[in-house]
């Protein structure tokens, strides 16, 4: 750690440089105002769209709201006073934790790995990165059988296998452990070739001539890969931390899709209901849509501090 | 001006965005042509494609859209968003059974038929089918459709195996009672080592509980789950029956469940009319002749599944609305609705029909199915009352705590978290 | 010329590819069957139904109309969402501007936000804009999205040397003429890439336009789910749906995957 502070960063560094005097013919009112101008469309449409369901959910998690009601009692901060002594809602953040830890780090590990390869100079290249991102494009239903099938507590194919090597089998669906570990290898069978290919993009904009002066070196390949790719991939890996650790904490679509009944309710106990299935759950079979709105904004401002977290232990670790 | 586009669609999604909200405001439920559309939103197979036809030949001033999805799940979904947000619902909406505790909880956001509907004869629906959709005022919140009625499914080889009566008069004796059920179960299981009674103990313990007088709620919509005897009983009958293996421990409509059908690993089901076609997809050919089903159900008769038409209050053409529905749900329309999905109607007068009465089913062994369905439909005395959360306790609280004591859970530590649970969901 | 990678590298990805890939040959494969296969009858030689449950998908639900308005909705989005994204990329890594970091952080926070519970205040939204049931309504709330912001700013910090920024602007051109002539070429990778993520997600959106769309105007996962009605689900029906609606995606992604590649080839940024 200590070794890493003592480091000029790099971004600082190239700030620090003197800039070119203004006396070109460049308008003023160009440089001054367009910047706003190309990032207007977002917030213009945010803010015509995007932030009314976030105001509402706001203003909903305040009353005792029913989907439906007329009029709904105020109850001020009580659905969050609720939340904080609700079991099952740590329970649901417990298990969130749990399957993100199983599923990004390995997820992000194998990416850089899959990328590394998929950026040689291989044959038919576009069928390798069409390849790996297949998942992405897999349909739901398709996956509910498969993985159905494989984590099977009776008939599956993973606990076939394990008998074959001599372990006891496992119910994938009654315990914590088992489930989590079930549902992260889901996760990270669809997101691996995803974030792979991200980082991939990063990794070839890294200038040829870079690594061809580091060969004339005579560097070896793993250092290579430690002092120019991981350095140069630094945006990339905030990039990639930052949004898998928001969709990890969000994780919705893989748990639901693990519940055999369909439900919402992750588990016969909830072993594996996430912070996102209990909220859905809160909403679309409990109609609390003030609860669940509570829910909601208490996640995202769990998501908010731990992808800050995230953001600077990247910007520390990866220089 | 290579790039003056840009501007040009940056300004266009502002503007759009800003001044659609002046656009459109009383949509009309007018088409082109004058006509009156009418939406009727469905989902799974309703069986009114054709009568659709029928009616706009017979109403040149009508036009009807329908908006079919084919799940119940996202049709429901859909329904109470809708709900939320206050408008987008179809002017007759299918509900189904299972969603009816939440329905009747939103009643007040649907019209009372008998206000606004035309004059419709009382006896037209099975009493309990009218029954759990009239509210305690009174009203008559929907119109009927099909049902579910229950009968007993049972594979004959496996019984003849056990050395249990297996021809389907012989085999009623096993199922006029739950007690005599699962001492049927007893015995079985000590004879037919690797094949279970049932499939799943939710499947059992929720037919047993909809026959009771009172369920999770009394009339006055208090919660008595932790007071009510008869639930308590049931709990322990089941979960005994679990202790001793009479389960399959193969969760509803699972993976594993399927499989469960494929290999034989369970000797009896639980059976809705519509469930024979389940059996017979899952079955798979090679088990055809293999299972049977008889009009016999323990304890009487009961009922899983089947729909409402309604009309929600958000429809600006409620009279006309309920006019269609109306139409539809007559006797004569649900018959034709029946021979082109199979869906089972809730019209005592349709229930006489020859065509229905007629029915046979090939993969059970050519059974008469739509007389032995009519049979079981009308041994079913009344409704049980539903509370606002009932549906919720009974799939996301109850159902699930069977299925953690088919996991091993100790029963007793699951009842305490069940009675928590309802009394959670019913807050 | 760099050397070509050992075997072993084919091996890995190869192993990888094929993981990945299986779902796709297996859905085919209980779409050319029955459902049988999916119970205890394993096999991985397909049958000879597929046309047989193809054509049955098509008699089901309206296949082609749903295609067009997926095509028109993902192909919208995605030309939108590419431009937008890397407009405000752009100006985000490259252009000094006041509360550049704020606004930034700002873009980041949104993605943070819960989407479950948005689509009942989205649908009173599109309702109040009289979008219900309408092409729009799918649309025009994903033109621009924070991830497609964050990403291409993410990726422009590095491959767009400031100097070359600089010197565009000393040469007296606009920014929208430095964007044009210097960000886009340079951002041509990153930009397919999002352009694959963009098309793919939108063409396999199904909640949202489930509820807002009405059922005679559908895209093409809305019209699919048609295909599991009943009280059993035919997945050989299913499963072929779900097989055709992919294969118009993997033809996009062909034709992005060649930008990609490109992308490499032209070192002529960095100079």
């Amino acid at each position: 750690m200590t070794a890493t502070l003592s480091k000029v960063d790099r971004g600082r560094a190239q700030e620090a440089r003197p800039r070119p005097p203004r006396r070109y013919r460049l308008s003023n009112a160009d440089a001054k105002y367009s910047p706003y101008l190309f990032v207007a469309p977002f917030f213009v449409l945010f803010g015509t769209i995007g932030l009314f369901p976030l105001l509402y959910t706001a203003y909903v998690s305040l009353f005792d709201w029913e989907i439906g009601d007329d009029d709904p009692p105020f109850v001020g901060l009580e659905n969050y006073r609720t939340l904080f002594t609700d079991d099952q809602f740590w329970n649901a953040l417990f298990n969130t934790f749990s399957i993100f830890l199983l599923s990004s780090a390995p997820q992000i590990v194998v990416a850089v790995l899959i990328a590394a390869l998929l950026n040689a100079n291989l044959r038919a290249r576009t069928g390798w990165r069409m390849g790996v991102l297949l998942p992405y494009v897999a349909s739901l239903v398709a996956l509910t059988i498969i993985f159905g099938n494989l984590f099977g507590p009776q008939y599956g194919l993973v606990n076939d296998v394990l008998g074959l090597l001599g372990i006891d089998p496992i119910d994938w669906q009654a315990s914590t452990f088992g489930s989590h570990v079930a549902i992260a290898s889901m996760v990270n069978w669809r997101w691996t070739g995803y974030n792979a290919l991200i980082i991939l993009a990063a990794m070839q904009a890294i200038p040829r001539d870079v690594y061809e002066a580091a060969l004339v070196d005579g560097a070896s390949a793993l250092r290579r890969f430690f002092s120019i790719t991981l350095p140069m991939l630094k945006p990339t890996l905030i990039f990639v931390i930052v949004t898998s650790t928001i969709g990890g904490l969000q994780i919705f679509t893989e748990p639901k899709l693990f519940e055999p009944s369909g439900g919402s309710g992750g588990g016969t106990e909830h072993q594996y209901q996430t912070v996102v299935l209990y909220l859905y759950q809160s909403a679309f079979q409990g109609f609390d849509l003030g609860y669940a709105s509570a829910i909601a904004w208490v996640l995202f401002l769990v998501v908010i501090a731990v992808a800050g977290l995230n953001f600077f232990l990247t910007r520390r670790a990866v220089k | 001006m290579r790039h003056r586009w840009i501007s040009v669609l940056i300004c266009a999604a502002t503007t759009a965005a800003a001044t659609a909200a002046c656009g459109s405001g009383g949509a009309a439920n007018q088409t082109a042509d004058g006509k009156t559309e009418l939406t009727i939103a469905t989902f799974n197979e309703f069986g009114y494609e054709e009568l659709f036809k029928e009616y706009e030949a017979a109403h040149p001033d009508i036009k009807i859209t329908q908006r079919k999805t084919g799940q119940g799940q996202p049709h429901h979904q859909n329904l109470f968003t809708k709900l939320g947000a206050g408008s987008g619902l179809a002017d007759i909406e299918g509900v189904e059974e299972g969603y009816l505790s939440q329905f009747m909880s939103k009643a007040g956001q649907f019209n009372d038929l008998k206000e606004i509907g035309p004059k419709v004869e009382d006896d037209r629906w099975l009493k309990w089918k009218t029954e759990a959709i009239t509210t305690k005022d009174g009203k008559l919140m929907g119109y009927g459709t099909d049902i579910g009625p229950l009968a007993m499914c049972y594979r004959k080889d496996l019984f003849e195996k056990a050395g249990l009566p297996s021809d389907p008069e012989g085999v009623k004796a096993l199922f006029t009672s739950w007690d005599a059920y699962f001492a049927a179960g007893d015995q079985f299981i000590a004879k037919v080592p690797g094949v279970a009674w049932f499939d799943s103990a939710a499947q059992v313990y929720n037919a047993m509980h909809n026959q009771l007088e009172t369920g999770y709620y009394d009339k006055s919509d208090k919660l008595v789950v932790d007071t009510n005897a008869d639930i308590k009983k049931n709990w322990n009958t089941v979960t005994a029956a679990v202790a001793k293996g009479q389960s399959a421990r193969l969760g509803a409509f699972s993976n594993e469940w399927n499989t469960g059908f494929k290999l034989g690993k369970f000797a009896t089901k639980t059976c809705p009319s519509w469930m024979l076609g389940v059996v017979e997809s899952q079955a798979g050919p090679e088990n055809k002749g293999l299972w049977a089903v008889t009009d016999a159900f323990p304890n009487g008769g009961g009922n899983w599944g089947g729909s409402y038409l309604t009309v929600p209050k958000q429809s600006k053409n409620a009279q006309k609305a309920a006019e269609l529905a109306a139409w539809l749900t007559a006797p004569e329309q649900q018959i034709k609705a029946f021979k082109a999905k199979g869906t089972f109607p809730s019209q005592n007068k349709a229930l006489d029909a020859p065509e229905l009465l007629e029915q046979t089913n090939a993969y059970f062994g050519d059974v008469k199915a739509g007389a032995l369905f009519a049979t079981q439909a009308k041994k079913i005395k009344a409704a049980q009352y539903k509370g606002p959360a009932d549906g919720q306790i009974q799939e996301t609280v109850f159902s699930p705590a069977l299925q953690s004591v088919e996991q091993g859970k100790n029963a007793d530590e699951a009842w305490k978290t069940a009675v928590e649970g309802a009394q959670k969901a019913a807050k | 010329m760099m050397r070509r990678p050992s075997f072993a590298i084919y091996g890995f990805l190869a192993a990888f590819v094929l993981g990945s890939a299986f779902p796709f040959y297996w859905s085919f494969l209980v779409a050319s069957r029955d459902n049988s296969v999916l119970t205890g009858d394993f096999t991985l030689v397909p049958g000879g139904n597929f046309w047989t449950n193809a054509t049955r998908v098509f008699d089901t639900v309206p296949f082609w109309k749903a295609l067009g308005n997926s095509f028109i909705v993902s192909g919208t989005v995605t030309f939108s969402v590419v431009l937008l994204s890397t407009l405000a990329g752009f100006a985000f890594a490259k252009l000094k501007f006041r509360g550049r970091g704020v606004l930034f952080l700002f873009v980041v926070a949104t993605l943070a936000v819960p989407t479950q519970l948005g689509i009942i205040p989205l649908y009173m939204a599109m309702a109040e804009f009289g979008w219900a049931g309408e092409l729009e309504a799918v649309i025009v709330p994903n033109l621009v999205t924070a991830f497609g912001v964050f990403w291409m700013r993410q990726y422009l910090l590095d491959a767009i040397p400031d100097e070359l920024v600089e010197a565009a602007r000393m040469d007296g051109c606009s920014l929208w003429r430095a964007f044009w002539h210097v960000a886009l070429p340079a951002a041509r990778p990153a930009a397919a890439m999002l352009g694959v993520f963009t098309f793919m997600q939108s063409w396999n959106d199904f909640l949202w336009p489930l509820v807002v769309l009405n059922a005679d105007n559908p895209t093409l996962q809305v019209a699919l789910e048609k295909l599991q009605s009943g009280y059993y689900v035919d997945y050989s029906l299913v499963l072929a749906g779900t097989t055709l609606a992919t294969v118009p995606v993997l033809i996009v992604f062909l034709v992005l995957g060649r930008q990609i590649v490109a992308g490499v080839m032209q070192g002529a940024v960095k100079g």
